[in-house]
């Protein structure tokens, strides 16, 4: 037989050999068979050395075009018996999904938190800075900076909790609400300022269903060159519809706070009812939740902290946190946020 | 404030009777109607009869049988249970058909044999009032037959209004009559207040020795009263205002303190003694019996009105026994005083008595007002106690009242309101107002009227031209800041949070109070530093806590006694040193810090199904946990608290290794200033990430980066509150107990 007969023939009987070959295994043989040390292949090769140049370049030729024949046939087999083997194993190891597992447990921020978190979002992305400040704080803050008349009675020791620490003058107290976050945010800051100081406050009041000695606030403040009661409304109505939804109207209804010119209370529409309904249980069948606190920078607030009130003009406002996770998640009373209840405090995810 | 609708109305004629019209104005004014209230609507087929015989039952010792007329000619009968009245009485009759409150209705019946044509009522089953003495006795001059509802002045509908602080001017019927008047454009009435008098002088002499807290005192003597129950009209708007009727010469000062917002007092002239009155502060020692029969040690702070005898009345706050009007009044010395509001508040705070008189004079009443409102009350009086008014009226004026002239540039106006107001628009809401305006170039001269103390600057009358413009007008626009965002410190914070939530703790919110002896609980040997509140409502808001770790422990209790198994509670918040704040040294020093108690099973990685308890290994875990994810050195050396287990160094080989390893990463220098302080500080002075290679020693003194200790124990013995059986632990940021159960 000579060399092209026997190519002929190994390539034919691999072809056929590989075809046949049921497991990589096999197939391994097949190609040992075929290409390996001792195979036709090499024997020719070995061969190859005794020929006449002419010849040695022409069988050279048929060797190697026979051996990559064989390699490509034997690779299409392999990856058909590779794909085989993949689509069994993977067959085999198909997870059963009712399967029992084990729990990654999760914890939760309170809802407090949450709150705080939320409306400080909601101001960041209106370009605020978040501000903090100390709660054993300064009469002067507390009060005075804040066009707080001096006999006030939200001084008085019923109402305010007082320090025993420092300079008597100093009438060292916990602050009675976020506010003086604002007195000492001006004082160390130039216009434009635009914050919001999120914090506890607190008040000699016996806990009820209403009352917290200790409950959060998010105080916020605007000062600009010209700053608007429009703008205060603007604002507020814009922070309402975030937080509550985009079809929340607001309105505001004039009130009294020493440190605001107007002073408003906002009332935010109803979300459950949307005003329309005389049974609704959150806003009592008046269409309106009452929000918060509000108002014009009083030119003395700006006097206190060394701004000028004719350069400047700007809006405040205060709301309790409690306040805003009681009407949106239908909460009856504000003990409930001091419990610490695991079974209260895991219905807030997040 | 309870403003009855159809008392208001005497003031003012209303553009619109309905009540959610009225409450929408009266709000949009500023002053909140927190409530609306119908009066009387809720009966039909209740007339004015009166009783013209009365027979006894013949089979029934209880009732009694009773004729009578309805004003059309007939007598009827009518059986009666009450006996608080007799032939001649004019009452309120549910003829057959009528229907009272609740749904009951009046029948013809027939009680033990005899005809019963309709009921005779009582002001309870009326739903007028509480009085169950007996049935209602109208006036003797009542008309016979007309509805009872038409002589009350019913149906009615009372607002009750929140009035805030600053308006005291509002706190009365004519003040609100004054603000919707303002509001609808109407004009609204005052009441007569003139007088008929008779020749004479008060016998009683009046000095003011206290001018520096009371302006004015005005009074005026009626003589010949007859001191009795007031008439119906009276007695009924006291009550829909919120007042209990006493007597004719009590409730005139209460009619017209709410009528027109100066409080008065009467005094019994002939109980007054030694002929004078005279205002001065108290001195030590004296006492003064007040009308609620209380004995008050005064003080030099408290304001008195003094007669031959001493104190006789708490200046505008309430009078004295001594004094006081009674059924064998006949001679009334009536007062109406102007008292400066800081006296008044102090003393009704001092002595926990606060009136309807104390709350107005704390707000500011008008010291222009006694004159009217003295007449006013006399008038009435008269009218209905019979009686003469002296003409001669004692007016001792300390100091006078003088009106305030405000300067409004408009431009002022348009800066903070925008376009809408003019000139001439301002200067015409101001005038509504009652200011008298006049224009000054580009700006308004205001001069505002006595009864608004709270317009004294621009400012105040800007707030006046927003409200009147009706807020609900204002357009919204939309001011941005120039650049928001967090502090590092704020985003440190929340990724803090983040990360204990999502190795399964809950945030737990407590109260910053503890009692001494949780002080004591995480303090190395003495407690110190401690700041305490000087006016606590209870003993245990008197400490601040100086760890959040008892507050934690607490919670673990609780929850565990509701039965949880599984608790794991971490806080952030604030404690307190008596010592300088480095951010402010004036105020005391409130560290953030981060605290955690575990309690129960707690696996490898919050993986559920380890029964595993929380232990120090935990607690190790979740500090290693917050220190990889701020990047910060974690140690642990051993410890001694009060609250924890007592500890020593023991660790394996490995564990070992692992931290001789982490300390050749991370542990660079001294701990923070207060290495005693048992939570983990959250301040970005000791939680700072170390960027460079350490080049000293554990415990060294050399400075590269800081780190924060940890600590190891288990809570002692005596620290267990938690009455549970199984294991807990405690993590305390950098004081890692655990706790076996």
């Amino acid at each position: 037989m000579d060399l092209a007969d026997t190519l002929t023939d190994l390539r034919n009987r691999t072809s056929v050999a590989a075809g046949e070959a049921s497991t990589l295994e096999g197939l391994d043989t097949v190609e040992t068979e075929a290409l390996g040390a001792r195979s036709p292949i090499a024997e020719a090769r070995r061969r190859l050395g005794s020929l006449d140049a002419e010849e040695r370049t022409a069988a050279g030729r048929a060797i190697q075009e026979t051996a990559a024949a064989i390699q490509g046939v034997i690779a299409v087999r392999r990856a058909e018996l590779e794909r085989a083997v993949r689509t069994a194993r993977i067959a085999a190891e198909a997870i059963d999904v009712t399967l029992d597992y084990r729990t990654l447990r999760t914890g939760g921020l309170h809802p407090v938190q949450q709150v705080i978190d939320e409306v400080a979002e909601i101001f960041v992305g209106l370009g605020y800075k978040v501000a903090e400040g100390p709660e054993a704080e300064l009469s002067w803050y507390n009060f005075d900076a804040l066009n707080t008349p001096p006999d006030h009675p939200g001084r008085l020791e019923s109402d305010t909790m007082y320090l025993d620490y420092g300079r008597p003058e100093d009438g060292m107290l916990l602050r009675a609400h976020t506010s003086p976050i604002q007195a000492r945010y001006m004082e160390q800051h130039q216009p434009p300022v635009y914050v919001v100081a999120p914090g506890k406050a607190y008040r000699n009041d016996t806990i009820d269903a209403s009352h917290l000695p200790v409950f959060h606030q998010i105080e916020g403040l605007a000062v600009d060159e010209s700053i608007t009661f429009s703008d205060l409304k603007g604002t507020l109505a814009e922070f309402a519809r975030q937080y509550f939804g985009p079809k929340t109207t607001v309105r505001m209804r004039p009130h009294y706070f020493p440190f605001t010119e107007p002073s408003a209370e906002l009332d935010v529409s109803c979300f459950n009812c949307d005003g329309g309904s005389a049974a609704c249980r959150v806003c009592k069948g008046t269409g309106w939740l009452e929000m918060l606190g509000c108002g014009i920078v009083d030119p003395n607030v700006f006097l206190a902290v060394g701004y000028d009130p004719n350069e400047v003009s700007g809006f405040a406002f205060g709301v309790g946190v409690e306040r805003l996770a009681m009407v949106r998640h239908g909460i009856d009373s504000i003990r409930h946020f001091i419990d610490n209840d695991l079974r209260f405090l895991a219905q807030f995810p997040g | 404030m309870r403003v009855p609708l159809r008392w208001l109305s005497d003031y003012i004629d209303l553009p619109t009777t309905d009540p959610d019209e009225l409450a929408h104005a009266l709000a949009m004014l500023g002053h909140k109607v927190e409530g609306i209230e119908e009066v009387g609507a809720d009966w039909t087929g209740v007339v004015v009869g009166r009783v013209e015989r009365i027979d006894p039952h013949p089979d029934a010792d209880r009732v009694r049988v009773t004729h009578v007329d309805l004003g059309d000619g007939d007598l009827h009968q009518i059986i009666c249970g009450a006996w608080n009245f007799d032939t001649g009485a004019v009452v309120p009759v549910a003829v057959p058909g009528a229907v009272l409150a609740g749904g009951f209705e009046i029948a013809r019946r027939r009680i033990r044999g005899v005809d019963s044509h309709g009921m005779i009522c009582s002001e309870r089953e009326l739903g007028l009032g509480d009085d169950q003495t007996g049935i209602m006795v109208l006036a003797a001059n009542t008309p016979l037959g007309v509805p009872l509802a038409s002589v009350l002045d019913l149906p009615d509908v009372v607002f009750d209004l929140e009035i805030t602080n600053n308006r005291p001017d509002a706190m009365s019927m004519v003040g609100v009559a004054r603000e919707l008047a303002a509001w609808f454009r109407v004009p609204y009435h005052r009441p007569e207040v003139t007088l008929v008098t008779v020749p004479g002088a008060p016998t009683v002499a009046i000095t003011i020795s206290a001018p520096d807290g009371c302006d004015r005192f005005v009074a005026r003597e009626i003589r010949n009263v007859t001191v009795g129950p007031s008439p119906l009209w009276m007695r009924e708007r006291l009550r829909r205002a919120g007042m209990r009727p006493i007597s004719n010469a009590v409730d005139v000062t209460n009619y017209v303190m709410l009528e027109l917002g100066q409080p008065l007092h009467a005094f019994d002239a002939d109980r007054i003694a030694g002929d004078r009155l005279e205002v001065r502060w108290a001195n030590d020692g004296e006492t003064l019996t007040t009308l609620d029969g209380t004995v008050r040690p005064l003080t030099p702070a408290d304001l008195v009105i003094v007669d031959g005898d001493g104190p006789t009345s708490l200046a505008a706050v309430m009078g004295g026994a001594r004094s006081e009007v009674s059924h064998t009044t006949s001679r009334v010395l009536m007062e109406a005083a102007s008292w400066h509001p800081a006296t008044v508040m102090y003393t009704s705070r001092r002595h926990q008595l606060r009136s309807e008189a104390s709350t107005r004079f704390e707000r500011g009443v008008d010291p222009n007002l006694g004159p009217d409102a003295n007449a006013r009350a006399c008038r009435l009086l008269a009218e209905i106690g019979g009686g003469m008014v002296l003409e001669d009226v004692v007016d001792v004026l300390a100091n006078e009242a003088h009106r305030v002239t405000v300067t409004l540039p408009i431009g002022e106006v348009q800066r903070i309101l925008g376009d809408r107001y003019t000139l001439d628009t301002a200067a015409e809401t101001l005038r509504r107002l009652e200011l008298d305006v006049v224009a000054d170039g580009d700006a308004l001269e205001a001069t505002v009227p006595t009864f608004r103390p709270d317009l004294t600057r621009p400012a105040d009358l800007i707030e006046e031209l927003a409200r009147l413009a009706d807020f609900d007008t204002f357009p919204e626009t939309l001011p941005t800041g120039p650049a928001g965002g967090l502090t590092a410190d704020q985003r440190r914070l929340r990724r803090m949070h983040d990360l204990m939530r999502g190795l399964g703790w809950h945030q737990a919110i407590n109260l910053p109070f503890v009692t001494t002896e949780e002080l004591g609980l995480f303090t190395d040997g003495d407690v110190h530093e401690v700041v305490s509140v000087r006016n606590p409502l209870r003993d245990e808001q008197a400490r601040l806590r100086q760890s959040l770790l008892p507050g934690l422990l607490r919670n673990v209790r609780d929850n565990r006694n509701r039965g949880a198994s599984r608790v794991a509670m971490f806080e952030t918040g604030r404690v307190f040193y008596a010592r300088p704040w480095v951010e402010d040294t004036r105020v005391p020093d409130q560290p953030m810090r981060l605290a955690a108690v575990a309690s129960g099973p707690f696996g490898d990685g919050g993986v559920e199904g380890s029964t595993a308890p929380a232990d120090a290994t935990v607690a190790f875990a979740v500090v290693a946990a917050i220190g990889e994810q701020m990047g910060v050195a974690m140690e642990r050396r051993p410890a001694r608290l009060p609250g924890l287990h007592q500890t020593r160094r023991r660790v394996r080989a490995e564990r070992s290794h692992r931290c001789r390893r982490a300390r050749s990463r991370f542990a660079a220098g001294p701990t923070g200033s207060h290495p005693d302080d048992p939570d983990l500080d959250l301040s970005s002075r000791r939680l700072r990430p170390v960027v460079r290679r350490p080049r000293c020693a554990p415990g060294g003194g050399a400075g590269g980066g800081h780190c924060v200790r940890v600590r190891s124990g288990r809570i002692c013995d005596g620290v267990r509150r938690v009455p549970a059986r199984g294991r807990g632990g405690a993590v305390g940021g950098d004081s890692l107990p655990s706790a076996r159960r």
